[in-house]
């Protein structure tokens, strides 16, 4: 009796979800699964048709592929290296005070993306920015035409600065959870400094590694304010191109643009799957380590 | 771990702490110098300080507006944010724990979901009015892209209060859910809220790809108008971007000092970003 009543309860307990459900719905998951559909519909005869699909065979969207994978798979490289480096850095860093100011630090800069800081980029590194006079006086070093805040280059080292403390918030837990005594095994047995990270600090870093260099490819492929600030139209990017269809200023199949959008979050969808396994494998080396 | 923790950092230590503190505070440092510079082209320094810039920066038409709008979306965003999540997440550790699963698949999603192809998909679906382009689709737009910041800081303080107890002892009280939410509840996790909350107006604060692509012109934020300026006038842009990177600032370190006031929550919200 009290089982069966339990049991209608519990059930009825799940409406308590429901609002929260058919905001997500709303809001999300039904507008995506009809753009998926979309992709795949003919807008005028109204049947099935991969033809948008085809049509991204054209050199633009390929170019916007390639410019798109290149940029983001560059910056979550940098950004991996080097943010790994730096938390390594800091996690050695004898004052836990620094230690603290510093993670604080990466996890304000690490918001600092969008327009603001394309502008703060264009101070410095722009035709009369502020850096490129600054070489030009001191050093006669030329940077202009060579380099251009607005080309490629310029959006790497953009993106790097959001990429690096990105890295640092997510890799820093993993250092923490190394423990003192397996270096100090490795030591005792006679390993090398080198000799330790190699075959063992590293190995157990690997799953963070991979995880942040996951996330932050699927970071910089969906970010757009900043590409927009920077280079608008002087470079093709998948998320300028989906962008330039939904404001009507190229007169193109919508059907292209979803299509885009499908392929978008196929790549997307791989890297934050990705991203999810390499977690869940280092939350499980640090808690089977402790 | 920490191979023979030193006294002091290494060099190899110092030159990277230094590069990276570089990179981070020159770009932002130098736009703030930039906006109160008369001239900074031909010199090391500039050749003189001046506030011109912030005085026309007031003046630009749609300064006041786009602040007001900025306002009028972030506070709107974090009301609607708090409204769908705080009794949803009390509710699934509550009552409906074997759902928290799906919970947190919908809180990765929007991190698989450019901003932009959401957009599209929203444009595309809700093209009839009132909801076409409209301010209120926007706002929906932004509560899906903001509902992690808001998530992980609430989810975070629930799990750290003994919620079935609080629920129980309310209950043998004769307190229905509304009364328990708001009488014992919220005032436990005020933390969790107040951190999401501002982690959730610095955000959208700052947006502009789901404004601009889904709004357009007609509903211009603070973020818009900077965009435009940087085309239009570097100075002002300087005096806009500085102003929104004080707000930023702020806003992080209100997170900071409330964090510190409550149970650490902020530092389990950055670990699970």
């Amino acid at each position: 009796m009290a089982s069966i009543k339990a049991r209608n309860r519990n059930k009825l307990d799940l409406l308590g979800v429901v609002p929260f459900l058919l905001f997500c719905l709303a809001f999300e998951i039904v507008p995506i699964i009809l753009l998926i559909r979309g992709s795949l519909i003919d807008k005028a005869t109204k049947a099935f048709t991969i033809k948008h699909y085809l049509a991204l065979g054209a050199p633009l969207y390929i170019n916007s592929f390639w410019n798109s994978i290149k940029l983001s798979g560059l910056t979550a490289l940098i950004g991996c290296i080097l943010g790994t480096l730096i938390a390594y850095a800091i996690y050695r860093w004898p004052s836990t005070r620094v230690q603290h100011a510093l993670v604080t630090l990466s996890d304000v800069t690490t918001n600092f993306a969008g327009a603001p800081l394309a502008f703060a980029f264009i101070v410095i590194l722009g035709m009369n920015g502020v850096i490129t006079q600054f070489l030009l006086r001191y050093f006669n070093l030329q940077l202009y035409p060579k380099f251009s805040i607005y080309s490629f280059s310029g959006l790497v080292l953009a993106y790097v600065y959001f990429q690096i403390p990105l890295m640092i918030l997510l890799v820093i837990p993993a250092f923490e959870g190394l423990k003192k005594e397996w270096f100090e095994s490795a030591q005792s047995l006679g390993a090398s400094n080198f000799q330790y990270w190699w075959r063992i600090g590293l190995p157990l870093l690997m799953p963070s590694i991979i995880a942040g260099l996951t996330l932050l490819f699927a970071n910089a492929f969906g970010a757009y304010a900043t590409a927009y600030t920077l280079v608008e139209s002087q470079l093709s990017l998948v998320t300028l191109q989906i962008g330039f269809m939904i404001a009507g200023e190229v007169r193109h199949d919508p059907g292209i643009g979803m299509a885009m959008s499908v392929v978008s979050l196929i790549l997307m969808g791989l890297s934050i799957g990705i991203y999810q396994l390499s977690a869940r494998r280092a939350k499980w080396l640090v808690k089977s380590s402790s | 771990m920490n191979p023979s923790r030193k006294n002091k950092p290494s060099t190899w230590q110092y030159i990277l702490i230094g590069v990276f503190l570089f990179y981070m505070f020159v770009p932002i440092v130098s736009t703030y110098i930039f906006s109160v510079a008369t001239r900074w082209d031909r010199t090391i320094l500039p050749e003189g300080y001046t506030l011109n810039y912030y005085t026309q920066a007031f003046k630009a038409s749609y300064f006041i507006s786009s602040l007001k709008n900025s306002f009028i979306l972030s506070i709107a965003t974090v009301l609607v944010g708090l409204i769908i999540i705080v009794p949803t997440v009390y509710w699934v550790h509550v009552r409906v724990p074997y759902t928290k699963p799906l919970l947190d698949v919908l809180m990765i999603l929007p991190f698989g979901i450019p901003a932009v192809v959401l957009a599209l998909a929203l444009v595309q679906v809700y093209n009839f009015a009132p909801l076409a382009r409209s301010p209120v689709l926007l706002i929906g737009a932004v509560v899906i892209y903001s509902m992690p910041f808001m998530y992980r800081p609430v989810s975070n303080a629930i799990q750290a209060i003994d919620v079935i107890t609080l629920t129980e002892a309310g209950q043998s009280l004769g307190a229905n859910t509304f009364q328990l939410l708001r009488r014992v509840i919220i005032p436990n996790i005020l933390t969790g809220i107040w951190s999401g909350s501002l982690l959730v107006f610095a955000t959208v604060f700052a947006e502009f790809t789901l404004t601009k692509l889904i709004v357009g012109a007609r509903f211009k934020t603070f973020p818009m108008l900077l965009v435009e300026y940087t085309r239009i006038n570097g100075n002002t842009a300087a005096a806009f971007s500085v102003i929104s990177f004080t707000i930023a600032w702020l806003a992080s370190l209100l997170i900071l000092w409330v964090g510190s006031k409550g149970q650490a929550s902020y530092q389990k919200a950055i670990g699970a970003r």
